[in-house]
C-alpha cells in the first residue's frame, strides 16, 4: 500500500446556523510527494475542505489524518498546522510585519524558536521563493505575486510536510500567478512536499498530477487531468469551464471533424489538427 | 459623452525614493458607444487612469474632459461628472457600506436630491438591469455572494443613469462560474447604450466582449486598437508581462506548421469555423 499522508474519511463539515453541509460526505486519500489540484465552483465546498486539512475547520463528522495526527481532534490542531501549511487567497490579508523578513519569522517567534535558528530558516525560506533581496523591504511595497512569494516563505520556514494553497492565485495577473504555480512546483518536485493546489483556473489544474473536482460538498470526479477534462458536458453542468482547446476539442468533434479526444494545449491542438489535414 | 484624456502624468510619492511615475505622458479618447478594455501588468497604471476617469484624482499634469468639461479646472463641480462617470471598484466589499441593499443602490440617487418614489423607480430598474429581484431589497448587502456584491455595487452606480460605467476586474476572485454571468451581464449593459470601460487581466475576456484594447505598459499607451491588431504583437504582450488568447496561439501554432488560417482571428468560434472550412470534415 503506497504512503497516505493525507487521509480524509467521510467527513462532514457544516457552518453554525448553516442549513447544508459545506462538505457532505467526502473521502480521499493523497500520497507523500503528490500535486494535487482541487477545482470547484464557488460554493462547491473547496475552501473549507483545505480548512479541513489545517484545523481551521474541525469536522462534524468522519476523520482526517494528516501525517498520522487526527486533525479531526481540536487538541490536535496545533501539530496539524506544523505538518500542513496554508497560503491563502488574498496576500493583504495574510502578511501581518511591516518588514519581509520580520514577517516569514513571525510563525516561528510563536513557537519560540531559537533566534539563530530563526534566522537560517527564514534565510533559507526566502533564498527558495526568490525573494532574498527583499528581505529588508515593506511589504506593502512589493507586487502581489511577490507578496504571495513572502506568504509562502512564511509558511516554508516553518518546514511543514504538505503546502495547501487555497485559490492563491485569484488575485493575481498572469505574470504574478506564473511566477507562484512554479514556486510551488518546485517545491513539490525539488524538496517532494506534498501539494494541495484548490484553484478555480483550468490551465493549472492541468498541470497537477491529480485532480479532484468537488460539487455540492462532494468529490464529483477526480482522476488524470486529462482524463477528467475529458468530460466536458459534465464538467460543465456544475458551472465550470474546462480548458479553452479541449472545449474547441469536443466541438470540432461534434462537427465531424476526425480529431483524438484528449486535446488539452493549444501544441496538442496544433499537431493533431495538421496530421489531420496533412497526413501523418 | 466622450472622454478625452491628454498628456496626462501622475507620479506617486513624488520626491521620495518610492516616487513612482504611474502614468507618462498618457493621451487617448473614449468614444461614445465603445466597449473599451484597459489591460496591463500590475503596476501598469491601469487603476491609476481609471480613477482619472471620474475625477477621483485630479489630472496634475495633464488633461482630462468629460463631455468637452475639463475635470481638472478650479471650481469645476465633480458631482457632474462622477453622475456621468461611474466606477466599480474590484472588490464589492470596498463600495457597499449600507445596512440594505435598498439604502445601497439608493444612496446615489438620493444624494443627487431625487424625490423618493424616484429612488424607489431607479433602485428597482438598477436591480433588474443586474439581474436581481425584490427579494434582495432588505437583505444587508454583506450576507450575500461575492457574485452578487458585485452585482449590487453595478446597480449602486446605474441607479446615477451614468453615460460610461467604468469596472475595474469585474470578474477577479468570482470563481469560474462567476465570470461567465458577470460579463454577459456587463455586455448587455453597453448593448442597452452605456459606454463601457473595463480593466481586465483576462485576454479570452477581451476578445470575446471589447471592441478596442488600450493595452498600458509602464505608464504609457503601448497599443490603442481593435483586438485582432493588438494580439498579433504576441512577442511584445508577453515582454509586458501578458499574454495573449489560447485561439490566438493556436492560429500562429497551425501557421508555423504550414496551415494558414489567415490574419486578424481572435475570437474562438471564428478560429473554429475557419478550421472547419480548412481541416474538413468527415
Amino acid at each position: 500500500m503506497a504512503d497516505a499522508i493525507i487521509e480524509v474519511k467521510d467527513v462532514e463539515f457544516r457552518y453554525e446556523g448553516a442549513e447544508e453541509e459545506a462538505v457532505a460526505g467526502v473521502s480521499l486519500r493523497v500520497e507523500r510527494g503528490e500535486f494535487v489540484a482541487v477545482l470547484g465552483r464557488n460554493g462547491s465546498g473547496k475552501s473549507t475542505l483545505a480548512k479541513l486539512l489545517n484545523a481551521l475547520n474541525i469536522p462534524q463528522k468522519g476523520e482526517i489524518w494528516i501525517d498520522g495526527v487526527a486533525a479531526h481532534e481540536e487538541a490536535n490542531s496545533l501539530e496539524v498546522r506544523k505538518k500542513c501549511g496554508m497560503v491563502f487567497q488574498n496576500p493583504d490579508n495574510q502578511i501581518v510585519a511591516t518588514v519581509v523578513e520580520e514577517d516569514c519569522a513571525f510563525g516561528l517567534e510563536n513557537l519560540g524558536v531559537p533566534p539563530e535558528e530563526i534566522r537560517r530558516r527564514v534565510d533559507e525560506a526566502l533564498r527558495v521563493v526568490g525573494m532574498r533581496d527583499y528581505a529588508e523591504a515593506a511589504p506593502h511595497m512589493l507586487s502581489g505575486g511577490q507578496k504571495q512569494r513572502v506568504a509562502i516563505a512564511g509558511v516554508l520556514a516553518m518546514r511543514p510536510k504538505i503546502i495547501v494553497f487555497d485559490e492563491s492565485t485569484a488575485m493575481l495577473d498572469p505574470s504574478g500567478r506564473r511566477e507562484v504555480f512554479s514556486v510551488a512546483e518546485e517545491l513539490n518536485r525539488r524538496d517532494g512536499i506534498t501539494i494541495v493546489w484548490i484553484t478555480h483556473f483550468m490551465d493549472e489544474a492541468l498541470r497537477a498530477g491529480r485532480l479532484l473536482v468537488m460539487d455540492a460538498g462532494t468529490v464529483a470526479l477526480e482522476g488524470a487531468p486529462r482524463d477528467v477534462f475529458q468530460k466536458t458536458e459534465e464538467i460543465r453542468k456544475m458551472g465550470l469551464d474546462v480548458p479553452p482547446m479541449a472545449q474547441l476539442a469536443a466541438q470540432l468533434r461534434a462537427d465531424g471533424v476526425p480529431l483524438r479526444a484528449d486535446i488539452m494545449t493549444v501544441e496538442e491542438m496544433a499537431v493533431e489538427l495538421c496530421r489531420s489535414k496533412f497526413g501523418a | 459623452m466622450s472622454i478625452e484624456i491628454r498628456g496626462l502624468t501622475h507620479i506617486y510619492m513624488p520626491g521620495t525614493p518610492f516616487e513612482t511615475r504611474a502614468l507618462d505622458d498618457v493621451s487617448l479618447t473614449i468614444r461614445d458607444g465603445d466597449f473599451v478594455g484597459v489591460i496591463g501588468h500590475t503596476g501598469s497604471g491601469k487603476s491609476t487612469l481609471i480613477a482619472h476617469l471620474n475625477a477621483l484624482i485630479r489630472p496634475e499634469p495633464g488633461h482630462v474632459f468629460v463631455g468637452g468639461v475639463d475635470v481638472g479646472e478650479k471650481g469645476q463641480s465633480l458631482i457632474e461628472i462622477r453622475r456621468e462617470v461611474g466606477l466599480v471598484f474590484q472588490y464589492p466589499e470596498y463600495q457597499l457600506f449600507e445596512e440594505t441593499v435598498e439604502k445601497d443602490v439608493g444612496f446615489g440617487p438620493r444624494n443627487l436630491g431625487l424625490d423618493e418614489e424616484t429612488v424607489k423607480t431607479r433602485v428597482r430598474e438598477a436591480l433588474s438591469q443586474v439581474g436581481l429581484g425584490e427579494e434582495i431589497l432588505e437583505k444587508s448587502p454583506f450576507e450575500l455572494s461575492g457574485g452578487q456584491q458585485q452585482r449590487v455595487a453595478i446597480a449602486g452606480v446605474l441607479a446615477m443613469k451614468p453615460g460610461t460605467l467604468v469596472l475595474d476586474e469585474p470578474a477577479a476572485g468570482l470563481g469560474p462560474a462567476g465570470p461567465e454571468g458577470l460579463l454577459t451581464l456587463i455586455q448587455g449593459i453597453h448593448e442597452s447604450g452605456v459606454t463601457v470601460v473595463m480593466v481586465t487581466h483576462s485576454m479570452d475576456d477581451a476578445a470575446r466582449f471589447c471592441d478596442r484594447l488600450i493595452v498600458l505598459n509602464h505608464g504609457r499607451v503601448a497599443f490603442d486598437a481593435v483586438p485582432g491588431e493588438v494580439f498579433r504583437h504576441e512577442a511584445e504582450l508577453r515582454g509586458m508581462g501578458l499574454d495573449v488568447p489560447e485561439c490566438v496561439k493556436l492560429v500562429r501554432a497551425l501557421k508555423e506548421r504550414g496551415m494558414d488560417l489567415g490574419e486578424g482571428l481572435y475570437r474562438m468560434e471564428d478560429v473554429r469555423a475557419a478550421i472547419e472550412r480548412e481541416v474538413g470534415k468527415c
